[in-house]
């Protein structure tokens, strides 16, 4: 339980999977090194709306949106009438929305059956 | 850090691998915390003297249990499950053979607890419980999903289930616990549902849908939330209210219960169907968790409680609830308690009170798996082999075109997705993608010969595991769905 | 002393026997883990586990070949026990002595199937895994006192008056004098050693069918709660 990352001087402390374990950790140069390991090479304008909606909607309500919620959401923030597709957002998070994005955004883990 | 997920190639044929020791030994689930331990009430660390307690502790469940003492007695290693797990058939490691993993306690028993073991010791397998053998339960009882599908075959009905239950039991009274299913647990606890969604998140959510549907359909079809006095009680897994392909489901229950016309309510206390008490053999925590449902029923003075689509729970719900928290004399006599979703709307569809328009889901070609602990371990109905029949006769009514898995894997024969039992964890991503390999056989069978494009289920773990797990076998993420989801769109508002 | 030996042998299978299912009986079965589908009715219980007990059923959805061993195995078992009957009475009932024959057909045919036995864990990796020493000795046993037996038949005889004076006398209590051969001797002494292993072991599966569970427990309890004076222990 005492694995660390270290971004920057800072020495940031994740569980096992790589996951910050506190909320006031995360800076944006810590979202742009997890990332990388989530197969994310580069922060584009997109990713960070996803990240930038997860970090809001966790502040008010201590969980990640319901999927279909961070879909629609997305879509409007990118200006679009629609709903961003799953696809669309696997394409953006090769691991996910709970793994990746959650990660990268300082979430913890979603759980359960998910 | 990340190991690379080795998936096996498809042939669309389930074939017995040759035995390969300590294939899968490196596959091992992360230790619960201590905080997460001693919030369940388990020691947080593991004490020195924990060989003694883990021997008074197995005392204990023999006494507690018959099938643990009379399953570790009887077995005669005839090797009738021995290719039956997918566990073993994914990974060739021979402690995936069913006997094999009971041996890994049944070794310790002998050793301790019989007069054979302590005369004839080696001759007869028995073995000293070390670090090394403490070791080895915590791999391979973490790598059991306890679908019982072992059972079925054994000519005595040995359930490995029910020894694995009891080895994890026997670890978390150590204070040797598993990350995934005791973080869970603790935020039932606190929060009241497994993802540790608040009720100001489960209204929010709630909310997306209504508006969701009122755009879609012009429709006021509404998600009511601790609405006392409702008739109806709806329990369901709450990867219901946040994953996909489940809340395609959620929206699908919604719809049935607003065209029958019945109150109904979700509770934000008791938010989860889901008891992972089961899956860590823990009758007590068992009982707590399935004791907030009951509670929030007397509270909010419902009629009838009706569950969601969720396996494990299932049986946790149809076969032990009425005698864990029981008896259900304060509801409504005249129907089941629990009642299974796809009973009440088979049930509506019957009686003519829902109509669906078959042809909303012409563009799929649809299978249906069977979850193990619907299909091995309850019913559903009055008629002997309803849990099979109630949601096949819900997807013919749903849609056009239905085609049944193969009789080796289906039905009571059905192989576990591959993440039951407590294992849908990230870190064992590589043991689920193997424990998969039957069902993704025959499915990529179907979808060949067939033009399968879409695998149905009523099991919020079958659910996400196949969702993650199929990519790696170039199987696309959105064949998986549920039976509601086929509802929800075939229903005619 | 193979008489007091004979004794203590009866004595330890009778009471191990009852002392094994007594701790099954009295152990909890706090829950209802019934394996599904499984029969709502208490006959139709008692079908599910004379299926099991007679036909194997669960074997044979499981493995047809080691069904079939199993199954002959076990049926020529029992013909060749219900043949050793004419040692135990006298005079001898005629359904025993009309059983005579295929008991001795048995005798023979049992040696296939404990040959396959045998040779199915060295054969199959998987079952040479989940093989332990006692239960090739066990299998063995079994040989030893099979090949024995057909030799005493056909080819070594034995003093027949003998053996049954012993038996009998064995029965009433008046220990007679041990027949003098060597052969009948191995063969006596392997079926003492089995039925004294009998109840701590493997072998009790011939009783624990009975206990299981998953198969011993009706499908019904949504609709009956299933109360027991174990249910405080999961309190």
């Amino acid at each position: 339980m005492s694995e660390h990352i270290e971004v920057g001087n800072k020495k940031i402390d994740v569980d096992e999977d790589g996951f910050i374990q506190k909320w006031e950790d995360w800076s944006k140069d810590i979202a742009d090194y997890l990332a990388k390991t989530e197969g994310v090479n580069e922060m584009s304008k997109e990713h960070w709306v996803v990240v930038n909606y997860l970090r809001e909607y966790y502040t008010q309500y201590k969980i990640a949106p319901m999927i279909r919620l961070l879909l629609k959401e997305t879509g409007k923030r990118l200006g679009q009438e629609k709903a961003v597709s799953n696809k669309y957002l696997y394409e953006l998070f090769p691991s996910g929305p709970a793994k990746g994005a959650c990660k990268i955004a300082g979430l913890p883990k979603p759980t359960g059956c998910v | 850090m990340k190991e690379k997920i080795d998936a096996p190639i498809l042939t669309g044929s389930i074939t017995v691998p040759k035995i390969e020791e300590n294939a899968s030994r490196n596959q091992r689930c992360h230790h619960a915390s201590e905080d997460h331990m001693v919030r369940l009430g388990f020691p947080g660390t593991k004490p020195v003297d924990w060989n003694k307690k883990a021997l008074k502790r197995m005392r204990e469940l023999l006494k507690r249990n018959r099938s643990l003492r009379l399953y570790l007695d009887i077995c005669v290693r005839c090797g009738s499950c021995a290719d039956k797990c997918h566990y073993f058939l994914g990974t060739g490691d021979p402690k995936n053979i069913p006997v094999a993993r009971q041996e890994l306690l049944r070794k310790v028993y002998k050793r301790y607890f019989t007069i054979e073991g302590k005369i004839l010791g080696g001759l007869t397998n028995a073995e000293d419980l070390t670090e090394e053998v403490l070791d080895e339960w915590y791999t391979y009882f973490h790598q059991c999903s306890q679908c019982r599908r072992c059972s079925v075959f054994c000519p005595y009905g040995i359930d490995t289930a029910e020894i694995s239950m009891a080895a994890r039991e026997i670890m978390d009274s150590i204070g040797v616990g598993q990350k995934y299913c005791n973080e869970v647990l603790g935020k039932v606890y606190d929060i009241g549902n497994n993802l540790g969604m608040s009720g100001p998140a489960l209204r929010n959510t709630l909310d997306f849908f209504e508006e969701d549907i009122k755009e879609t359909t012009g429709v006021d079809v509404k998600f009511p939330l601790d609405v006392k006095g409702a008739e109806i009680l709806l329990v369901s897994p709450s990867a219901d209210f946040f994953a996909s392909p489940h809340v395609d489901s959620l929206v699908g229950y919604a719809k049935v219960f607003h065209k029958a016309g019945i109150s109904w309510t979700f509770s934000s206390y008791a938010s989860e169907f889901a008891n992972f008490g089961m899956f860590i053999g823990s009758y007590s925590i068992m009982k707590r968790v399935a004791t907030r449902i009951l509670d929030e029923a007397r509270r909010l003075k419902v009629k009838r409680i009706v569950v969601g689509e969720c396996g494990h729970a299932w049986r946790v719900g149809y076969s032990f609830w009425n005698t864990l928290i029981g008896p259900f004399d304060f509801v409504d006599t005249r129907y089941p308690v629990p009642q299974h979703i796809c009973e009440f709307t088979l049930d509506l569809i019957k009686r003519g009170a829902i109509r669906l328009d078959k042809s909303a889901n012409d563009e799929f070609t649809v299978t249906y798996h069977d979850s193990c602990n619907v299909a091995r371990a309850t019913r559903m109905g009055n008629k002997d082999g309803g849990q099979f029949e109630i949601p096949r006769a819900l997807i013919r009514e749903a849609c056009n075109k239905f085609v049944e898995m193969p009789k080796n894997v289906n039905r009571e024969k059905t192989f576990c997705c591959g993440g039951g039992g407590g294992l849908l964890t990230e870190e064992l991503m590589d043991l689920r993608v193997k424990g998969t390999l039957p069902k993704a056989q025959a499915l990529k069978n179907l979808m060949e010969s067939r033009q399968v494009n879409l695998m149905v289920m009523i099991c919020a773990v079958c659910k996400a595991h196949f969702t993650g797990v199929l990519p790696h076998y170039g199987i696309p993420m959105e064949t998986v769905g549920g039976i509601h989801q086929l509802i929800g769109r075939a229903i005619v508002l | 002393m193979i008489n007091i030996l004979v004794y203590i042998v009866g004595a330890i299978f009778i009471l191990g026997f009852i002392y094994k299912t007594w701790i099954w009986g009295k152990s909890a079965v706090p829950l209802r883990i019934v394996g599904t589908p499984g029969p709502k009715t208490f006959p139709g219980v008692i079908l599910r586990i004379m299926g099991e007990v007679f036909l194997f059923k669960s074997l044979f959805r499981g493995n047809k070949l080691l069904w079939l061993g199993g199954w002959i195995f076990h049926i020529a078992f029992l013909f060749i026990i219900l043949r050793h009957l004419r040692y135990f009475f006298y005079p001898v009932p005629i359904w025993i002595i009309e059983l005579q024959i295929v008991g001795i057909y048995a005798g023979y045919i049992i040696l296939i199937p404990l040959v396959y036995l045998l040779l199915r864990r060295w054969v199959v990796d998987r079952n040479r895994y989940i093989s332990t020493p006692m239960d090739y000795i066990t299998l063995f046993l079994i040989i030893v006192i099979a090949f024995t037996g057909i030799l005493m038949k056909e080819y070594i005889r034995v003093d027949l008056v003998d053996v049954k004076a012993f038996i009998l006398g064995l029965l009433t209590l008046q220990p007679s004098i041990k027949p003098q051969s060597v052969l009948f001797l191995i063969h006596f002494l392997s079926v003492l050693l089995l039925i004294v292993y009998f109840p701590f072991s493997k072998l009790m599966h011939a009783g624990g069918i009975f206990f299981s569970p998953t198969r011993n427990q009706r499908d019904n309890a949504r609709e009956i709660r299933h109360v027991n004076h174990w249910n405080n222990i999961i309190n």
